[in-house]
């Protein structure tokens, strides 16, 4: 084939695989690209359409990051996210360790616990409230059985601001999460490492901090960016099973949103670029941390 | 060094039988080959004596001491794996150190006995290096010298050269019997290649079927194999149907005498392809003659196999390639009463 035949052919080719990722390319650089300076744009002072073009001014982050409550409201954010998190990433890794293991009806728990993955939030949400609440099922099959003379006397789970009802619906959607992605991890992994190691000497313990974590540290790593990013971004659980003021960010986002001052919608597209500014920075600095642990066992 | 007995093992799971029923004895310092084809049932026999398994019946012997219930940490042996197992996360020399890391060996100790094994090894230059930036061979030695560390006091491999080029899969065989040798060390060894078996092992346990079919040294294997399966798996190629009286075998090309003992009535006989001489001209005075014609020759470099009919049978003859008889050319063949192997039926 000559030169110029072979050329023309590659520009066929790059042509073509211009126009396949075109439809992916729109939706990225219009909806998420331009969604997205427009909000950072309006939190900066630029909304005509309300009256107002202050552009650039910070003083919504001011005002906003200048008010005791935005720290509580971070503090109560990144609480529930890092707890539900961490608790979901133990919880699934052991789902995990045990489903490599061959045990008694292993083919039906292998549906069962991938349930919650099927049941959207909302559900989960109404289900934490029929069970936690002072009323619901728990308080009340403890009043049944005496632990408790009346269902009132259950200790609150819900509506505080130690989220446990939150913490509990994160966990209850999210372990099974982290779990599908470390079982299947471990499935590519196999057990001829563990083995080796049981073989050279290695107790559980070793073998599980020494062979079995670092090699299933990829499917960590994605899995709790993943959850971490929808808790930290999260609205429904915290405005459903939440405290009340001072809320979450995304529910303090949402209430500026809500307001019958449309200026104040400014105000709150300030408190998305907040989470966005933090989530980013947890989320990169994970990462960061992560890359060089990679390249330090020669995983570069 | 340990002696390893296996008495009356047997291993199921669930309702499969792996292993029916398994007794095998291997002296201190013996290099022992389990062979087989695919799901036979060898590497769940590794795995047992290893104690990654628990039977389900029978005892495992180290030294006479009963091991079957042995935690896998506590028995002390070695295993190199088909896919090698090294720690993709480590380095060559913290793989190897792994197993006295984990015993919590003293670190000058530890030291002085990397320095050893990686000369022994000869992977001093790679000691730095990951597995995925190893050769097959080198992560094979690699895997060798983090089980001969702990001084393992059996050493176990399944199918370790099963991943390797032809090439490096010769130099490695050479390579684990010289170690073997040096040290002295009682080794088991999987394979289903017959000819890896034969090149390393002191005695092959043959196992079909979760039954150990024949335990012998190779030579006795390849030469007198007690059924028509095992000579069949050891690439035997000449086994006929015939009928024994005394030291006499009748079959559909003639009459062949024998010098093995065999009992009278309905067998089989082996004739080794290398052990039947072409002649161009009819030979005087030998016993067992074969008059036939060459129908086909395959050339392997080395060695010649022909094809002859004798008397509408179908004989191979394996030759050293340092002529070349045509096809339709009529031979006559020749074998040694002594070279002749009767399989009662």
């Amino acid at each position: 084939m000559s030169k110029t035949k072979e050329l023309a052919r590659h520009k066929r080719e790059r042509t073509w695989m211009w126009i396949q990722l075109m439809p992916v390319m729109l939706v990225l650089t219009v909806l998420f690209g331009g969604a997205l300076v427009l909000g950072v744009a309006q939190s900066l002072g630029f909304a005509p359409w309300f009256g107002v073009n202050t552009f650039p001014d910070f003083s919504y982050f001011a005002a906003l990051w200048g008010d005791s409550f935005f720290w509580k409201s971070l503090g109560l954010t990144l609480y529930y996210a890092v707890a539900a998190t961490l608790i979901s990433l133990v919880l699934g890794i052991l789902l995990a360790l045990a489903l490599v293991r061959t045990f008694p009806s292993k083919a039906f728990y292998k549906y069962l616990y991938k349930l919650p993955l099927m049941i959207p939030y909302t559900v989960g949400i109404a289900l934490a409230v029929i069970m936690l609440g002072n009323g619901g099922m728990l308080s009340r099959l403890m009043a049944f059985t005496g632990f408790i003379d009346d269902p009132n006397q259950f200790p609150q789970i819900l509506k505080t601001h130690m989220g446990w009802g939150i913490i509990a619906v994160y966990v209850w959607k999210q372990t099974p999460f982290v779990a599908l992605t470390i079982y299947a991890v471990l499935l590519g992994v196999g057990r001829e490492t563990e083995e080796a190691a049981a073989i050279l000497g290695a107790n559980k313990r070793q073998i599980f901090f020494q062979v079995t974590l670092p090699q299933i540290l990829p499917g960590i790593i994605s899995s709790t960016l993943i959850i971490f990013a929808f808790n930290i971004g999260a609205f429904e659980a915290p405005f459903i099973l939440g405290g009340g003021f001072p809320d979450t960010l995304p529910v303090v986002a949402w209430r500026y949103f809500n307001d019958a001052d449309y200026t104040l919608q400014l105000q709150g597209m300030a408190t998305v670029v907040s989470i966005a500014l933090v989530a980013g920075v947890i989320l990169y600095s994970y990462l960061a941390f992560y890359r060089r642990y990679e390249r330090r066992i020669g995983r570069s | 060094m340990t002696a390893v007995q296996l008495k009356g093992v047997r291993k199921s799971f669930g309702t499969f039988t792996a292993i029916s029923k398994i007794d095998l004895d291997i002296k201190s310092g013996e290099l022992v080959a389990l062979l087989g084809p695919s799901g036979c049932g060898k590497t769940t026999t590794l795995r047992m004596i290893a104690g990654l398994e628990i039977p389900t019946d029978g005892q495992i012997l180290f030294d006479k001491k009963d091991v079957s219930e042995t935690a896998v940490q506590k028995r002390n042996v070695g295993m190199v794996f088909q896919r090698y197992a090294l720690f993709p996360h480590m380095t060559v020399e913290k793989n190897v150190l792994f197993g006295l890391k984990v015993r919590g060996t003293d670190k000058a100790e530890m030291a002085q006995r990397l320095e050893d094994i990686l000369e022994v090894v000869q992977l001093q230059q790679f000691r730095h290096r990951f597995p995925a930036q190893l050769s097959g061979g080198q992560m094979q030695r690699v895997a060798i010298a983090r089980t001969l560390i702990t001084n393992p006091s059996v050493l176990m491999m399944d199918e370790p050269l099963a991943n390797l080029d032809t090439k490096l899969r010769g130099e490695m065989r050479r390579f684990i019997r010289d170690l073997q040798q040096r040290l002295g060390i009682t080794t088991i060894f999987v394979t289903h290649d017959q000819i890896e078996a034969m090149e390393l092992a002191d005695r092959v346990a043959v196992i079909f079927d979760g039954n150990l079919a024949q335990y012998a040294a190779p030579d006795a294997l390849y030469q007198q194999p007690n059924s028509i399966e095992i000579a069949d798996f050891m690439g035997a190629t000449n086994v006929f149907e015939a009928a024994i009286t005394g030291k006499s075998a009748t079959t559909a090309f003639g009459a062949l005498s024998f010098a093995t003992k065999a009992a009278d009535g309905p067998a089989h006989v082996m004739l080794r392809g290398e052990a039947i001489d072409l002649h161009l001209t009819e030979p005087s005075g030998v016993q067992n003659q074969m008059q036939g014609q060459v129908t086909a020759r395959e050339f392997f470099g080395a060695n010649i196999t022909y094809s002859v009919d004798c008397k509408g049978v179908r004989i191979q003859v394996t030759e050293q390639s340092r002529r070349m008889v045509d096809v339709g050319q009529d031979v006559w063949l020749t074998i040694p009463p002594d070279r002749i192997w009767i399989i009662q039926k």
